[in-house]
């Protein structure tokens, strides 16, 4: 399956014939070393994308070990079935006034504010479309249904939805944030108007824990 | 036809010939670097103002985090050897001008490998930033190392050029001051990279540590020039013979990497219930963070039959592409639609950057012919718009044949 190659090379081909016995060895183990190269590097990616199969689990280790971190790949876009709910995430937070009483703010939608950004928009950010989506997939994978993180991942995807948080909500406020809390609405596409399917009725909520603000989780200009 | 018992063999001698003496798909290689180091450059400049919440090490993913992480998976990123500000600006300036430089084909072997550390380093510092067109940019950007890219379209051959045409040309002050640039950058990344190039481990692949690859690739070209220069005989030819392998294998790679990326959308898809009942477009319309064009995005929703028609035809399209490749003409049609596709997913559902990262991986499979049409074109556009330098110039002949013995 080569590409339309053109063929206006220069003698093309080395003309390995006409080369010395140690030259042609050379070129030949190298020859023999880029092809095995390239087959398992084919094989190793092939396995890493197939869905899990006999060979795939007999050597995970090996497949894992040679892929991750650098050929890591999904390309399960919209697949199986496309993404049929809208998450929101919201945040509040509870601020310190000067004269040291607490308030409550109202829940911020952080991705309508996402959205409003990449409205008539013809190139959105990550820091738009990707940031806070993925932070939040990374979260939803990382805690069990009781909230429980599951190791390294899954304390650092706090860190960092708390992180986004407080940037966001510091940034309207104005006043230092002293705790904050997360919650995802989420709220399933309606289906088509020609579909016999019911609608996807209210929205459900996720609520966190109220998280104390530490100092290294403020935005540099707010310490 | 012959079908004599020597036919095989005979065959196979050819292949060998051609795979060890010459580079494969010159036009294809080279669209693939001008491409993805298009797309990366503009994404970095369009990310210019954001590169601190991005990247910077007070963002929200901040240094110390991705330290932790880095810690567990490994990944290579330069970022992770100071967390100071300014050092990150040198990356991300860095960044820019390698990936500028390797567009243009200035240096395209060390560009390449420049412009690569410079992906790698921002996309592993900040992982859970990215979506597919950056797993292509990435993925692209380590293969384009080992492909002798910079043969056509390219400052580069450009150069060849001109120095074929002059025999009293002298020895390539620039390359050798850049080489020896490298290797002094290299020696400092070892004593003051701290863990990030170690010689057996944590590399690109298992056993091959960063430092072995990257001293590996600065020694493979000091040897080159030094051949070049002093045994321009048969230590010539079999380094050639090497370099096109190690070319011809990762086009190779390239090409089955974008039939893999079709085949698994394809395949995956199929599987799914909305696809099969062909509303799966319906629903990607209808996500906010997909819609930056609510009114086209609803009315394009809002037609069932439009929607059962594009969500087949997606599926049909991404599972056949890779059969196509058996036949010339489907192949080219397919590669059209495919494009087309991409350019109505970069607008309808915001995804510009990823879009044209896929469109120039297509490419890789366009025919030499229409590709060298195309250079024709673009070089005609450029002497109008630019006619002063006509004169200057001598003129652009693509494909010429002087280039195979200086470009690297």
């Amino acid at each position: 399956m080569g590409p339309d190659d053109e063929r206006d090379e220069p003698g093309g081909g080395a003309g390995l014939t006409r080369l010395s016995l140690p030259a042609r060895v050379a070129v030949a183990a190298g020859a023999a070393v880029v092809t095995v190269a390239a087959a398992v590097h084919m094989g190793m990616v092939f396995l890493h994308v197939a869905p899990s199969n006999t060979v795939s689990k007999q050597h995970a280790q090996a497949i894992g070990d040679y892929i991750y971190p650098e050929f890591e790949q999904n390309w399960k876009f919209f697949a199986p079935n496309p993404l049929q709910q809208n998450v929101a995430v919201q945040a509040r937070a509870e601020l310190k006034g000067p004269d040291g009483r607490t308030t409550l703010t109202r829940w911020t939608d952080l991705s309508a504010q996402d959205g409003a950004a990449i409205h008539h928009n013809l190139l959105p950010s990550h820091t738009q479309q990707n940031q806070l989506r993925r932070a939040w997939d990374f979260y939803a994978g990382t805690h069990d249904a009781r909230e429980r993180p599951n190791g390294l991942r899954g304390s650092l995807s706090e860190e960092y939805i708390r992180r986004i948080a407080v940037a966001r909500l510091s940034g309207q406020e104005g006043r230092p944030v002293q705790r904050v809390q997360v919650r995802a609405v989420t709220t399933v596409v309606a289906p088509p108007p020609w579909s016999d399917e019911k609608g996807g009725g209210d929205p459900s909520y996720r609520t966190l824990a109220w998280w104390p603000v530490a100092t290294a989780d403020l935005p540099e200009a707010n310490r | 036809m012959s079908f004599s018992k020597a036919a095989p063999l005979a065959a196979l001698t050819r292949g060998v010939d051609r795979v060890t003496g010459s580079s494969l798909g010159r036009y294809q290689t080279a669209v693939i670097r001008i491409g993805l180091s298009f797309t990366w450059l503009c994404f970095l400049l369009r990310e210019w103002p954001n590169r601190h919440e991005l990247y910077g090490p007070d963002g929200p993913w901040s240094w110390e985090m991705a330290r932790r992480l880095i810690a567990d998976n490994h990944a290579f990123t330069v970022l992770m050897w100071s967390d100071s500000a300014f050092w990150f600006e040198c990356v991300y300036a860095g960044a820019v001008v390698s990936s500028a430089l390797l567009m243009l084909g200035w240096r395209t072997r060390t560009m390449s490998v420049l412009s690569m550390i410079g992906v790698l380093s921002l996309q592993n510092r900040s992982v859970f930033l990215g979506d597919g067109g950056d797993n292509v940019i990435h993925l692209m950007a380590l293969y384009t190392v080992l492909t002798r890219c910079g043969l056509v379209w390219s400052l580069d051959a450009r150069r060849a050029r001109r120095r074929g045409q002059d025999p009293a040309a002298g020895p390539d002050l620039t390359g050798i001051v850049l080489w020896a640039l490298c290797g002094l950058a290299l020696i400092a990344a070892q004593i003051f990279g701290g863990t990030g190039l170690s010689w057996t481990t944590d590399g690109p692949l298992p056993g091959l540590g960063w430092a072995t690859a990257l001293w590996g690739l600065w020694l493979a070209h000091g040897v080159w020039w030094a051949v070049c220069r002093y045994a321009p005989g048969e230590p010539r030819t079999v380094l050639d013979a090497f370099a096109h392998l190690a070319h011809n294998a990762a086009l190779l790679v390239i090409m089955v990497e974008v039939c893999l990326i079709y085949a698994t959308a394809g395949w995956y898809k199929i599987q799914g219930s909305r696809w099969q009942d062909g509303t799966a477009l319906y629903y990607p319309l209808h996500l906010d963070y997909f819609s930056p064009w609510p009114e086209l995005s609803h009315a394009l929703a809002g037609n069932g039959l439009l929607v059962l028609l594009l969500s087949y035809g997606t599926v049909a399209v991404q599972v056949a592409f890779p059969f196509t490749l058996l036949n010339r003409r489907v192949k080219n049609v397919l590669l059209a639609l495919m494009m087309a596709e991409h350019m109505g997913i970069a607008v309808t559902l915001g995804l510009p950057f990823f879009s044209l990262a896929m469109i120039v991986a297509d490419a890789v499979f366009l025919p030499t012919g229409f590709l060298r049409r195309l250079g024709a074109l673009t070089g005609r556009a450029r002497d109008r718009l630019l006619p002063a330098r006509r004169k200057a110039l001598p003129p652009q002949r693509e494909g010429e044949t002087a280039s195979r013995t200086l470009v690297g």
